[in-house]
């Protein structure tokens, strides 16, 4: 299927809405209004370039941000479900759990562990060839 | 027998600056950012899907890399010039991804061509280094 240049603008315009507002009420109809394209063929514009349907790539653009998110201990997880612009904090749950593999809880304790460990033993994480040059050279 | 590549160097001129290319331009997710004591910044990323490939994005240029003074400008004359290309991204569509970094201010070497091996554009990340931008033909 090729595809014309001005679809590209519209597809990609519309992809960096999404980057931009996910964590918002984003209706696909309405941007697929503001593309100018039918809903359908929206969808398999969107899906054809970034192989992956709209709705999934809002969904997994969320996830990540909740990834993020996840790390400050500060924030309970249904303020993180609420922050990336999910509405159900069940649903939030499963969908993280199918993308990532681990609840949400879970995945806040592993990445809380690493960023605890990365500030009180960094060389933890750097394989130790790159420490033992640094000092040879110091 | 070696069975995989878990990380690889690249070398670039401003860490910060390079932390933005990779993770707000691209995408890529930071896998580990460790600073010791000293100030070196262990700063690694990954591509989407290569969760496991490690690139470290490390700072030549700072005096915490341990390299000598002749080795320094010796890697400063290469990244200022940008003369090293460091590889190939794949992506499943050059011209979508071109319209979407040149949007976000990314600097190209050259626009999205055809090649007998699929669409190319050449992309610089603005840190020294310069890479091949490429959807694969497909089969």
């Amino acid at each position: 299927m090729k595809i014309a240049d001005h679809h590209y603008q519209r597809i990609v315009s519309a992809k960096l809405f999404i980057d931009e507002h996910f964590d918002g009420p984003i209706n696909l109809g309405t941007i697929s209004r503001n593309a100018c394209l039918s809903r359908f063929h929206f969808h398999r514009l969107f899906s054809k370039i970034y192989q992956c349907t709209p709705h999934k790539y809002l969904t997994r653009k969320r996830i990540d941000r909740a990834q993020e998110l996840l790390k400050d201990k500060d924030k309970s997880i249904a303020a993180v479900c609420q922050e990336v612009g999910f509405e159900s904090l069940g649903s939030f749950s499963l969908l993280f759990k199918k993308e990532i593999g681990l609840t949400p809880q879970y995945y806040r304790n592993m990445a809380f562990r690493k960023k605890q460990l990365s500030k009180e033993q960094p060389t933890t994480f750097i394989p130790h060839c790159f420490i033992e040059s640094h000092r040879e050279q110091q | 027998m070696v069975t995989r590549l878990s990380h690889t160097s690249l070398f670039v001129n401003d860490q910060k600056k390079a932390y933005d290319f990779y993770v707000n331009k691209l995408g890529f997710t930071v896998h580990t950012d460790a600073t010791m004591e000293n100030g070196f910044r262990w700063l690694t990323v990954t591509a989407p899907d290569e969760p496991n490939h490690e690139i470290v994005l490390f700072p030549a240029l700072e005096n915490v890399t341990g390299f000598d003074e002749e080795t320094k400008n010796a890697l400063k004359v290469l990244l200022d010039k940008a003369v090293m290309g460091a590889g190939v991204l794949l992506t499943p569509d050059c011209k979508a991804t071109y319209e979407e970094l040149k949007a976000k201010g990314v600097h190209f070497k050259s626009e999205p061509k055809e090649q007998f091996y699929g669409t190319e554009c050449i992309v610089t990340d603005g840190c020294g280094n310069w890479f091949s931008l490429t959807q694969p033909k497909e089969m």
